[in-house]
C-alpha cells in the first residue's frame, strides 16, 4: 500500500472536526495459502489475494462506513468520496488517480518449504488424516485525522482437522488444532503438540453429567476466561453483568488476568489495532478485583482506547473486541494441582465456547477429558460440555494456580456481530469448583 | 486485466479444464442500536479461477483481475495430487441490467414496539442490523459456459434482551424477508425467544409429544442435511426408513436463481421420498466421482472458495399436511419447542441428536405454562421415524442458505 498519508489526513480533516470525532481510512492486503491435506497427499492448493480499503466517520451516536475493493490511489479515493458523500459534507474534488500498480505475489516464500516439511511431520505422528493447513498474511494501514498514520503486518500459521490414532481399544479419530504466528521454532512446535495428540490412550468412556470440580490445564483457562471476562468486558457489551461492578471482588486474590495485544508470540497479538491506536495490556481481573474494559476509539473513556479496535477485514467497522488472554501464574505444579483437585475432571483442550452476555450463561465444548480420582489422573474420557454462570464460576476459583504459563495453540478465532479474528491466550493450571458438565450426545 | 485475458492465461495453462468466476456486490446496511445509528455502503468485487494445471487441481481467488493473474503461479507450483476434471457445462445465458440498490427500510421502532407488545415489556429490541444488496455473478469456463445472474436480498440479524427482576436472557436471530418485512411473526419470535427462558421452569414431562417450530424444525434440517453430501451415507440411513412415512425433504433453489455456482442449471431435487433417502446433492466433481449427472448444487458461499456441493434451498414436505391447530390440538401431553437455546447437536455416524429448547407445556391440546429449558437427546434415526403429523405453515430460514420447515408433531419423545 503506498499510500499519500498527507493527501488523506487533508481529506479526513472536514470530517472530524470537533473533539469526539472520529475520522480515517482503513487498507487491508490479504494474502493467504490454504493447502488441504489428505493421508498425506495434497489434495488441493488455493491461494487467495485481497485488497479492500473502508472509510469511517463517527461522530456523536453517529457513524457512516464506505467499504471498497482495492488499495490503490483510485480505491482510497473513492471510499473518501463516498463518506463525504453519506456524510453531506462537501465532495472530494475528482482528480485523475494514480495508476494501481499491484505488487507481484511472493507473499509464500515459506509455502514450498511448508509443503515438503509438512507431510514429514503428519507422516510421523498421524498418517491418516484430513487437515487443512493455512499460511495468512495481512497487512493493514490506518490514516486518521490528526494522528499519525499506523502500519502493521501478521502472519499467522494453522493447521486444523481430524487424524486417526491408535488408542489401546484401537484406531479412533482425533481433533487436532494449532494455531500460531508464523516464526522459526513455530514447525518444531507444531511437531512436539501433534506428537502429543496422536499418543496411545486408553478406550475414552463417557464423561460424567452433573457437578464437578474441574482442573483446566495446557493452557486452555486462557480460553475459559476469554468467555467470562474477555467478552463481558469488551466496551460495547451493554447488557454485561459485570458493567456495574467497578473494582468489585470477583475471585480469589492469588488471580491476574490480563488481556494483551503485544504478546506477539500469541495468535491474537498486534502491534498497533485496527484504529491505529498502540494496544496496551489491560487488568480484566487484578487480584482477584476486576479491572478495566477492552475500548476501541468509539467506547474509550478519558484514558483513551486501549487498543481493542479490531476488525475481521476491510469490509468490517472496528469493534471493541479483545485479543490475547493471559493469566498470570501461581506457584503449584501438577502434581500438587492435582492433589487440591482430588476427583473431578483434568481438561486440556477446547474445541468451541460461548456466553450469553445479559445471563453470563457460558459453555465450553471440550473433545476429551480424564477422570482424576484421589489426586490421580484416570480414565479417558469422551467429549461434553462445561457449563455456568460467569460470576459464579470466577467465584469458584480455587486460591492455587499453577507455575507454569502455557499458550494454547488450539484456540484460534473468536466470532462476534459476524466478524471472525485471531485470538490467543496463555494459562497456567486453574482449579474451579463445582461446575456443570455434560457429556456429548 | 479484463476477464478475457484471464480466460486466454486459463486455457494456457490449462486448455480445456479451467473455469473464471466473477462477482459484483453492492450493498446498503442500517445498524441501529441504543448508542449507536451506523449506515454503511459496500462495493465489493471479487474473481476466482478453477484450472487443472499437471492434471491436478488448482484455485485462486482475488479483488480483482491483476492480482488473481498473479495468484495463477502460486497457486499453479504445489505439488498438489491429481485428480480427474469435471464434466464442464456449456450454455449461455445474458447478464442481467445493472440497478442501484435502495437503502433498507427502517422498520426499527415499529419492530421495537412489536416486540415490547408480544413480551408485555418484558423483552426490548436492542439492535437491528438491516441489509439490503444487489451481487451479480458471471461464470465463464472451457466449454464455452458464459452465464451471468442477479441476486437480490433484504437479510439482517436482530437483538432481543429479556429481563424479569434479576434474570436476563439475550438472543440474536438472523433474518431474511422475501417481500415486504412481516414484523409480527418476527416480533413473537423473538418475544419468545428472549423471555421463555426466564421463567426458570423446567420441562414437568420427562417424556411425550414434541411440537416443533418451524424455527426448531429448519434447525433440525440444517444439521442433517451433511447426510445429503455424504458418499456413504451412515447405516441407519441405508438400513431402511430414514424418516416417518409423512416426510419428503427437497432442495428447490429455482426461486432463487437459474443457476448453481458452478452454472449447472437450477433443479428440484428429491432427497428423502416418503421417509426413505433417493436422492444426493451433486457439484460437478461429487457428480463426476459418483457417475451420476451433476444437479445444480454446486455452491459458493463466497467466491474465495471452491463451490462445493451443498444445499441451497432445502425444506420438508409431506402429502399429508396437517392444519397447525389441528397439530396443537392432538397433543394429550408433550411440549412445544418455541425456540432454541443451543446450536441442534447430531453425530450423523453415531445417530445421536441433542436438542435443547424453550418453550412452553401443552396438556389436552391447550398451552400450559411456560418451559424455560429443556433438552432432548437420543437416536436421530428414532426423532426422524417418530414425526407423526406435519403441519402446513412451512417457514423459511437463513441457516445460510433458507431452510424450510413447517410446525413438525413428534410423538414418544423425552426430555430432560
Amino acid at each position: 500500500m503506498n499510500w499519500d498519508e498527507a493527501a488523506i489526513q487533508r481529506w479526513l480533516e472536514p470530517l472530524a472536526g470537533r473533539g469526539g470525532e472520529i475520522a480515517e481510512v482503513f487498507g487491508e492486503t490479504l494474502t493467504e495459502l490454504v493447502l488441504e491435506w489428505r493421508d498425506g497427499s495434497l489434495r488441493e492448493a488455493r491461494v487467495r489475494r485481497e485488497e479492500g480499503t473502508s472509510a469511517r466517520r463517527r461522530a456523536g451516536g453517529a457513524e457512516q462506513f464506505v467499504f471498497v475493493t482495492g488499495t490503490g490511489d483510485a480505491a482510497v479515493r473513492e471510499a473518501v468520496r463516498a463518506l463525504r458523500a453519506e456524510s453531506s459534507s462537501e465532495p472530494l474534488p475528482i482528480r485523475a488517480p494514480r495508476p494501481a500498480e499491484p505488487s507481484d505475489i511472493d507473499a509464500f516464500p515459506d509455502a514450498e518449504r511448508w509443503s515438503r516439511r509438512l507431510p514429514a511431520i503428519l507422516s510421523r505422528h498421524a498418517p491418516r488424516h484430513a487437515f487443512t493447513f493455512r499460511l495468512r498474511e495481512t497487512e493493514r494501514r490506518v490514516v486518521a485525522d490528526g494522528r499519525r498514520a499506523s502500519a502493521c503486518v501478521r502472519r499467522l500459521v494453522s493447521l486444523e482437522g481430524r487424524f486417526t490414532a491408535a488408542s489401546r481399544a484401537g484406531d479412533e479419530e482425533r481433533p487436532f488444532a494449532f494455531h500460531a504466528p508464523a516464526s522459526e521454532g513455530v514447525a518444531d512446535e507444531l511437531k512436539t503438540l501433534l506428537a502429543a495428540a496422536a499418543s496411545p490412550r486408553d478406550r475414552a468412556v463417557p464423561a460424567p453429567a452433573g457437578q464437578t470440580d474441574v482442573i483446566l490445564a495446557g493452557g486452555c483457562a486462557a480460553v475459559f476466561f476469554h468467555e467470562v471476562l474477555g467478552h463481558p468486558l469488551e466496551a460495547d457489551a451493554e447488557a454485561s453483568p459485570l458493567r456495574g461492578l467497578p473494582d468489585a471482588r470477583v475471585a480469589v486474590s492469588d488471580l491476574d488476568v490480563s488481556d494483551d495485544a503485544r504478546r506477539l508470540d500469541l495468535f491474537g497479538g498486534y502491534e498497533s489495532d485496527d484504529e491505529g491506536t498502540s494496544p496496551r495490556a489491560v487488568r480484566l481481573v487484578a487480584s482477584g478485583l476486576l479491572g478495566s474494559r477492552l475500548t476501541d476509539r468509539g467506547h474509550a473513556a478519558a484514558p483513551g482506547s486501549t487498543g481493542h479496535g479490531r476488525r475481521a477485514g476491510a469490509s468490517d467497522p472496528p469493534l471493541p473486541r479483545g485479543s490475547n488472554v493471559v493469566v498470570a501464574p501461581g506457584s503449584a505444579d501438577p502434581d500438587e494441582m492435582l492433589r487440591r483437585l482430588g476427583n473431578g475432571l483434568w481438561i486440556e483442550e477446547f474445541d468451541g465456547g460461548s456466553v450469553e452476555i445479559a445471563s453470563g450463561s457460558f459453555r465450553l465444548r471440550f473433545p476429551r477429558a480424564r477422570r482424576v480420582r484421589r489426586g490421580r489422573l484416570s480414565d479417558e474420557l469422551s467429549g461434553g460440555v462445561l457449563a455456568g454462570e460467569l460470576l459464579s464460576a470466577l467465584g469458584a476459583i480455587e486460591p492455587v494456580l499453577g507455575r507454569e504459563v502455557r499458550a494454547c495453540r488450539s484456540f484460534g478465532w473468536c466470532a462476534r456481530a459476524g466478524q471472525v479474528v485471531p485470538v490467543g491466550g496463555a494459562a497456567p493450571e486453574v482449579l474451579l469448583r463445582r461446575l456443570v458438565v455434560r457429556p456429548a450426545p | 486485466m479484463t476477464a478475457e485475458d484471464l480466460a486466454r492465461e486459463l486455457g494456457r495453462r490449462a486448455p480445456g479444464q479451467w473455469e473464471l468466476y466473477r462477482k459484483t456486490a453492492e450493498s446498503r446496511e442500517t445498524e441501529s442500536s441504543r448508542g449507536l445509528q451506523r449506515a454503511a455502503w459496500r462495493r465489493e468485487e471479487g474473481w476466482a479461477a478453477r484450472w487443472w494445471e499437471a492434471g491436478a487441481p488448482r484455485f485462486a481467488a482475488a479483488s480483482s483481475p491483476e492480482a488473481l493473474a498473479l495468484a495463477l503461479d502460486p497457486a499453479g507450483r504445489l505439488p498438489v495430487l491429481q485428480a480427474p476434471a469435471p464434466d464442464w457445462p456449456s450454455r449461455t445465458a445474458p447478464g442481467p441490467a445493472e440497478a442501484a440498490v435502495a437503502p433498507p427500510p427502517d422498520v426499527f421502532a415499529d419492530l421495537a414496539r412489536a416486540v415490547a407488545a408480544a413480551s408485555r415489556g418484558e423483552a426490548i429490541l436492542g439492535g437491528l442490523s438491516l441489509r439490503s444488496g444487489r451481487a451479480e455473478e458471471r461464470i465463464v469456463n472451457a466449454a464455452g459456459l458464459d452465464v451471468a445472474q442477479e441476486h437480490r436480498a433484504l437479510d439482517g440479524v436482530a437483538l432481543c434482551v429479556g429481563r424479569r427482576g434479576s434474570r436476563a436472557r439475550e438472543v440474536r436471530l438472523p433474518f431474511r424477508w422475501d417481500g415486504v418485512p412481516d414484523l409480527d411473526p418476527f416480533a413473537r419470535r423473538l418475544a419468545d425467544a428472549a423471555t421463555l427462558p426466564l421463567s426458570d421452569r423446567p420441562a414437568p414431562f420427562s417424556s411425550g409429544q414434541w411440537l416443533l417450530d418451524p424455527a426448531v424444525g429448519a434447525a433440525l434440517l440444517t444439521a442433517i442435511a451433511p447426510l445429503f453430501l455424504a458418499d456413504r451415507p451412515p447405516r441407519w440411513v441405508l438400513r431402511g426408513q430414514a424418516a416417518s412415512r409423512l416426510v419428503s425433504i427437497v432442495d428447490d433453489a429455482s426461486r432463487d436463481a437459474s443457476f448453481d455456482g458452478e452454472g449447472v442449471p437450477t433443479r428440484r431435487t428429491l432427497l428423502v421420498d416418503e421417509g426413505q433417502l433417493v436422492g444426493r446433492l451433486y457439484d460437478l466433481d461429487a457428480a463426476k466421482r459418483a457417475g451420476a449427472p451433476p444437479n445444480g448444487h454446486g455452491v459458493r458461499p463466497s467466491f474465495r472458495v471452491p463451490p462445493r456441493s451443498g444445499p441451497r434451498r432445502l425444506f420438508f414436505e409431506t402429502s399429508s399436511p396437517s392444519a397447525p391447530a389441528a397439530l396443537l390440538s392432538s397433543v394429550t401431553k408433550g411440549l412445544f419447542a418455541s425456540a432454541l437455546t443451543a446450536p441442534v447437536r447430531v453425530d450423523l455416524a453415531a445417530d445421536r441428536y441433542e436438542i435443547e429448547f424453550t418453550g412452553v407445556s401443552v396438556v389436552a391440546g391447550r398451552a400450559g405454562g411456560p418451559v424455560a429449558g429443556a433438552r432432548s437427546t437420543g437416536r436421530l434415526s428414532e426423532l426422524l421415524r417418530r414425526i407423526a403429523s406435519v403441519s402446513t405453515d412451512t417457514q423459511f430460514f437463513p441457516s445460510p442458505y433458507p431452510a424450510g420447515s413447517p410446525t413438525l408433531l413428534v410423538e414418544r419423545a423425552s426430555f430432560e
